[in-house]
């Protein structure tokens, strides 16, 4: 594990507390022990993301890594994705997608609009543990630019 | 007045048969009266030559004594002439007379009387000339002087004027009678006609009026057909709009039936983790600690716990299964259809290969028979359909007897085409015929793997290509399953739901 990637810092964007629950519970059992910063809305997360005035300024220089529910109360997570890449400060943010949906068009959808990894939530727990440890793994061999 | 078809039809025939009747009625009349018209022409024309004759005999005979007479008064043979002339042609104009005198029989006994009194009449007259030729004028006058002739040509005198007048009496009549009959002609012709000019106006109304429905109904038709389609429109958009909501609606329905699955799912894992933990602990703990509270504490992490846990997976479990067919079935209602041109013959032996190894192992064959020349149909949906009918031929066989399946494709008339796969399996009740094609049910011996989900989905698709699946069977002999399916699949028919 990097210095690099002790220092990025992890937004999930998820609405049920109890998924939010287990993805921390499984990160951490992966031996991934960067900052976890749980967001259950999309406003909320657009806000810490592009900061008050929304332009985003208060990301650069921030690593980041976003985990993003499809679903959520005030918006879709497809929207945060748009303005995540269309925005210059943080389009090179990776961006996991982790949702109940496999649906190949919305899949290929969150691909075509830039998101890194796309992993459906599987009932099967020891599939969806599995699955997040395989994260963590990822995260930890993987260098997040810092954006500018 | 509304005029139904069948009394249309009759009103008019009946017109049409009144008018013959009455043209048939003028046309007789005529020509009967035209036969009598000529009737009367002979009849007029004899009975005119019967009156000529009756005068002409009579000059002659005045000619013939004009003759004697001037001769005895002159001596004069010069005088003789006309009574030569008479002489010589009253024969003829006896004969003209008698002839012509056929034409009324009732004058025949006055006929014959004037032959014999004109004879007389003769005989005296030749005898005065004789004998005045002869020199002897005087004895001659003397005869002339007995008036034997005189009464003679007084008495054909009156017989000739009563022919002639008998004649005349009876061309009068003729002349009256032939008047009427040629008013009765103008009477017929003129009622003849205006009864079927009457007639045909009335069949020209009659048709008029019954044209004049059929438009209206013709433009009712066209209304209705117009705002037919345009409720068939309607409702298809709404069956089009109510469809998608369904399937939106299982989609939506089914997502987030798995969110709580997953936390579910995911604690259950956290707390047998725990579990575990636990039952570690209290078989260690066996060896310090004894006592009834110990022992409720061993029960519960050794037996009860795994237990609830063990019923709260599987029953996790058969639900995300439940979910997963649910959403399968909601998928495929949303899936875009392509239509290309199908090799049937191909497509049914390649899924016949799949399954082969299988039908081999059951020590089975299959056979394939397709008659079918082309198709166009959306591969996918077809191979999904003939593999699953292809599995469940081979997962519900008789173990008894060799597996026997039978594919065949036959084109139907209406550009349909069928293909039905026949097995020599297990078979399914009449009862269960229609409820295996429902979603989560199964039929007969519960002894193969399965949700129930096969059929009801392939149906669906079966219905998305515009066809169907339906099922003959006889229990403990085998299935038939028959796929309907349009020949040519159309780009339109799933345009609603695409």
């Amino acid at each position: 594990m990097s210095d690099n990637a002790k220092s990025v810092t992890i937004i999930m964007i998820e609405d049920d507390e109890g998924h939010a629950r287990l993805i921390e519970k499984n990160i951490r059992r992966a031996g991934v022990n960067n900052q976890i910063v749980p967001f259950t809305n999309g406003t909320e997360a657009l806000a810490f993301l592009f900061g008050p005035d929304g332009s985003g300024n208060v990301s650069s220089g921030r690593s980041l890594l976003i985990l993003l529910d499809l679903n959520l109360p005030d918006m879709t997570g497809i929207e945060i994705l748009e303005k995540v890449k269309a925005n210059p400060h943080t389009r090179l943010t990776p961006v996991v997608v982790l949702t109940t949906t496999d649906d190949a068009r919305e899949i290929q959808r969150c691909y075509d609009l830039g998101a890194n990894v796309y992993i459906t939530k599987p009932v099967n727990y020891d599939g969806f543990a599995n699955a997040i440890r395989q994260l963590g793994l990822f995260f930890s061999v993987m260098q997040v630019p810092e954006t500018t | 007045m509304p005029l139904s078809r069948s009394s249309f039809i009759l009103r008019t025939l009946s017109l049409l048969l009144l008018g013959l009747i009455a043209l048939a009625g003028v046309v007789v009349t005529n020509v009967w009266l035209v036969q009598r018209t000529q009737d009367y022409v002979t009849e007029v024309t004899e009975l005119r030559r019967l009156r000529a004759a009756g005068v002409d005999l009579r000059s002659r005979l005045q000619d013939a004594e004009t003759g004697q007479r001037g001769f005895l008064i002159t001596d004069n043979p010069d005088y003789l002439q006309p009574y030569n002339d008479a002489l010589a042609n009253l024969a003829g104009y006896m004969n003209r007379l008698a002839k012509a005198a056929e034409a009324m029989p009732e004058l025949h006994p006055r006929i014959e009387q004037l032959t014999g009194i004109i004879n007389a009449r003769l005989d005296e007259l030749r005898e005065t000339v004789d004998l005045a030729q002869q020199g002897q004028r005087q004895a001659a006058i003397e005869i002339v002087g007995t008036d034997r002739g005189k009464d003679l040509m007084d008495q054909a005198r009156l017989i000739l004027q009563e022919v002639v007048t008998a004649a005349e009496d009876r061309l009068g009549r003729l002349g009256r009678a032939q008047a009427e009959s040629a008013d009765a002609l103008w009477w017929v012709s003129v009622i003849g006609g205006i009864i079927v000019v009457a007639i045909t106006l009335a069949g020209l109304l009659t048709i008029l009026s019954y044209l004049r429905q059929l438009a209206v109904a013709r433009q009712e038709v066209e209304a209705l057909n117009v705002s037919l389609e345009e409720r068939v429109r309607e409702r298809t958009a709404e069956l089009g709009r109510a469809n998608e909501e369904i399937q939106r609606f299982a989609y939506i329905v089914t997502h987030d039936l798995r969110a709580p699955l997953v936390n579910i799912m995911g604690f259950t894992a956290e707390l047998e983790q725990g579990v575990t933990t636990l039952q570690t602990f209290v078989a260690n703990a066996g060896e310090r600690e004894t006592g009834p509270e110990y022992e409720a504490a061993r029960l519960a992490a050794q037996e009860d716990l795994p237990e609830a846990l063990g019923f709260i997976r599987s029953s996790t479990r058969k639900m995300d299964g439940l979910i997963n067919a649910i959403l399968k079935l909601s998928r495929e209602g949303r899936r875009v259809l392509k239509p290309e041109p199908i090799n049937l013959s191909a497509l049914l032996e390649s899924a016949v290969a799949a399954v082969a190894h299988q039908v081999a192992d059951a020590a089975g064959e299959v056979s394939v028979d397709v008659r079918v020349p082309n198709l166009v149909s959306d591969r996918l949906a077809l191979e999904q359909i003939v593999g699953n009918l292809l599995d469940n031929a081979v997962k519900y066989r008789r173990r008894d007897v060799p597996l026997r399946i039978k594919v065949r494709a036959t084109a139907r008339p209406g550009g349909l085409v069928h293909i039905t796969i026949e097995d020599n399996g297990r078979g399914i009740e009449a009862r269960d015929h229609e409820r295996v094609f429902e979603l989560f049910r199964r039929s007969g011996q519960q002894d193969q793997p399965g949700e129930g989900i096969g059929l009801p989905h392939i149906r669906a698709i079966a219905r998305n290509l515009g066809g169907d699946i339906t099922l003959n069977s006889t229990f403990g002999q085998g299935s038939v399953f028959t796929l309907v399916l349009p020949a040519q699949l159309r780009a339109t028919t799933r345009s609603m739901a695409a």
